[in-house]
């Protein structure tokens, strides 16, 4: 190849004067590629078959041995470079190499024989003296012809020639295959000879850190359980596996969850997971799945109980239709993206099947499931003891009514995506709160006080309450909401985004809109005790004061875990020191958006999450 | 550590359901609560006496991983950048089981290591 170049690099010089090129040329050359040579090699190819003809009938004429037995032989050439001493050798190889190309043309003459013989470009090398003629050299340079087919040297295979093809260890040129081989092979021996081992163990231990990075975003650190091992081994090598047998509910929820991560929950491995006595099935990403799949699940759990489907994009009217047709009655049924089930679909499902239904979660729908659904569970589900209803473009304050009616409900959560006003949410509360232990409400820009003094009036069993993105909600609200509320000490709040807005000041809050100072005083007050796990983000114009004296020295929350501060913007070194002496329980901080959290010592099995430098998104602790 | 003072022995012995006997270090054990909870001394079990525990629902093979796990524990506890045990793709499923059984799961460990 590096001959071809330097030949074409010569049929450059000689071209002294040139007009101006155009654009297809500049790129041609770019690549390689010179109508000159094209036209040459097109010219040798012409003679190199004439020459053929020429010697077919020669050979005809002769009838010597060797040439009858090797017009029909592909490895032929081969057999000709194999004694390439005798450059000069007789006519007759000439024909013979030629004959094998099978090209035929009438003319006939002795020295282009010889010419087309040179168009073996390692044996012409050898004996080509330096004086040879621009066209013998064009010649030779033409040997294999990008456009041409030619046999691989290595595996006899017929291919295309190509500008990138590779010339083999003998010589010939080799296909794609075999010389992506070669290539890769020459990488591997050439990286092994130059770096030896130190760079050989570099590259790792790079990738390595990155990946301990991504296992800790996980949420894993240090050593893995043996569980975890096992879930990651069998998600690996899963198309060997042909049945699961007897693993306990945990495994399986587990080895799902794992092959739903890695995308290879199909119609395949959907088998291992369905057992005629299973009563559990769970499945993270449906999204490969049909409706004949789904189907499937009901033809063969038989006893199914829960259900648990995400993403189930397929599970469609047909498959509801099946799903009521058969002897399941659900208690448990949770069901994410299947937007294609129409409203008459769900009622219809709800009035046969309801009565059993304990627990029903549905999220990501648009059209259907609304206001004449959430109508209907009273009087269909009057067992329902949790109601989740998220990601839902239908139901709205008219259907919100109608939760108020469900008399066995312990757990709600709704996030709703048409804005709705405080009235149904008071009325809720005024119903339910008696008995509700999950209060989960998400995106209520409009929702207003009356709804915090309604759940301190009315909730007193609460263990877990949620109320975001409110920008009404006041301070002194709040503060109300906490202050001698008869309800046990919550273990799980979330007031997420619950502050004021305004683009052009955003920090001066004259009337104390949001989850500021007092409230989360009276919080940590009411909950501080057993708390799990508490979620303040974006509530920025809680002070750094509060935040000094709710986690002053001396104060402990033994059972928070979780703790998310981001965006609160007054929480200094200081105060991320006083809440992991005051936490001792604490796995997690998170202080994204905090830009005084600048350089903290972190205790030994903590995390930091969102720390603003370039030690990394997460600081584990190693301060004893 | 406590159950030192009350039990003399650094090594407890593991015993599978073929007989196969595994002499592993006290500590190490520890990781599996169900383990822990057997030599507990407060417990009054015959194991915790003894310090022999017998599984009759793990087999020699599984026994033996589950001991090499023990180990790639007790020395990478204290580490971050752990690399992976490997686990025979044969014996995943019946470890699996034994992992569950021995109670090897996230929520269990991460109580212990704190």
């Amino acid at each position: 190849m590096g001959d071809l170049r330097a030949e074409r690099i010569r049929g450059f010089r000689q071209r002294n004067i040139r007009g101006p090129r155009s654009a297809l040329t500049d790129y041609l050359a770019s690549q390689n590629i010179s109508a000159r040579q094209i036209r040459a090699n097109h010219e040798a190819r012409l003679r190199a078959a004439a020459a053929a003809a020429a010697s077919d009938q020669a050979a005809a004429s002769s009838s010597t041995a060797q040439n009858v037995e090797s017009t029909e032989a592909p490895e032929v050439p081969e057999a000709v470079e194999d004694d390439e001493d005798d450059a000069e050798s007789s006519v007759a190889t000439g024909t013979r190499q030629a004959a094998t190309r099978k090209r035929k043309s009438a003319a006939a003459a002795a020295e282009k024989i010889k010419k087309s013989k040179s168009s073996k470009p390692r044996k012409s090398r050898r004996n080509a003296s330096d004086d040879e003629s621009d066209e013998d050299a064009l010649e030779r340079s033409a040997g294999p012809v990008p456009g041409q087919l030619e046999n691989c040297e290595e595996c006899h295979k017929r291919f295309t020639v190509t500008a990138y093809s590779r010339a083999g260890p003998e010589g010939g040129l080799l296909c794609p295959q075999c010389s992506m081989k070669l290539t890769k092979e020459e990488n591997a021996a050439r990286s092994a000879s130059r770096k030896g081992k130190q760079k050989a163990t570099a590259v790792p231990i790079r990738r390595e850190r990155r990946k301990i990075q991504s296992l800790i975003l996980d949420g894993q650190i240090g050593v893995k359980t043996l569980m975890t091992l096992c879930v990651e081994t069998l998600a690996n090598n899963i198309h060997l596996a042909d049945d699961l047998g007897d693993l306990p509910l945990p495994a399986i929820d587990r080895i799902s969850r794992q092959l739903s991560k890695r995308r290879l929950m199909g119609p395949i491995t959907l088998e291992f997971f369905l057992r005629p006595q299973t009563q559990d099935v769970m499945i993270y990403d449906g999204g490969r799945l049909g409706s004949t799949d789904y189907m499937r699940i009901f033809q063969i759990c038989s006893t199914l109980k829960t259900l648990k489907l995400r993403n189930a994009i397929q599970f469609k009217d047909e498959v509801m239709e099946y799903l009521i047709g058969r002897h399941i009655a659900l208690d448990t049924f949770y069901i994410s993206g299947a937007n294609l089930l129409t409203e008459e679909c769900w009622e219809k499902y709800l009035k046969t099947k309801g009565q059993s239904l304990r627990s029903l979660r549905v999220y990501f729908t648009d059209r259907y499931f609304g206001n004449r659904t959430v109508e209907s569970l009273p009087s269909y589900c009057p067992s329902l003891k949790r109601l989740k209803i998220c990601h839902n473009q239908a139901v709205n304050d008219e259907g919100l009514e109608h939760i108020a009616q469900l008399r066995e409900l312990e757990h709600l959560g709704l996030r709703l995506v048409s804005q709705t006003q405080t009235t149904p949410y008071v009325n809720i509360a005024q119903k339910l709160g008696g008995q509700l232990r999950t209060l989960s409400i998400r995106d209520i820009p409009q929702v207003d006080d009356r709804l915090l003094d309604a759940i301190h009036d009315h909730c007193t069993r609460l263990v877990k309450l949620r109320i975001t993105n409110s920008e009404v909600m006041t301070d002194a609200g709040f503060a109300r909401l906490f202050m001698g509320w008869k309800n046990k000490p919550l273990q799980f709040i979330d007031l997420e985004l619950c502050r004021y807005i305004n683009p052009v000041n955003p920090r001066v809050n004259e009337h104390m809109i949001g989850f500021c100072s007092a409230g989360f005083r009276a919080l940590m007050k009411h909950s501080g005790k057993h708390l799990k796990k508490l979620n303040i983000h974006g509530c920025r114009h809680i002070s750094g004061e509060a935040f000094e004296d709710v986690f002053a020295a001396g104060k402990v929350y033994p059972e928070l875990l979780d703790l998310e501060v981001s965006f609160c913007e007054e929480v200094t070194d200081l105060i991320v020191g006083l809440i992991f002496k005051s936490c001792p329980n604490l796995k997690k901080l998170n202080v994204f958006g905090c830009m005084k959290v600048k350089d903290v010592r972190v205790p030994r099995g903590k995390i930091l999450v969102g720390v603003p430098n370039a030690v990394g998104m997460i600081i584990e602790g190693t301060e004893d | 550590m406590a159950t030192k003072n009350i039990s003399p022995h650094k090594f407890v012995t593991l015993v599978s359901s073929d007989g196969y006997e595994f002499v592993v270090l006290r500590e190490a054990t520890l990781v599996s609560p169900a383990i822990k909870g057997m030599l507990d001394p407060k417990s009054q079990f015959s194991e915790a006496r003894t310090g022999r525990c017998v599984f009759e629902e793990i087999n020699g093979m599984v026994l033996e991983k589950v001991v090499e796990y023990f180990h790639y524990w007790y020395k990478n506890r204290e580490r971050e950048d752990v690399p992976d045990m490997e686990i025979p793709v044969e014996l995943c499923l019946e470890l699996l089981m034994a992992a569950d059984y021995l109670g090897l799961d996230s929520k269990n460990t991460r109580s212990f290591v704190s």
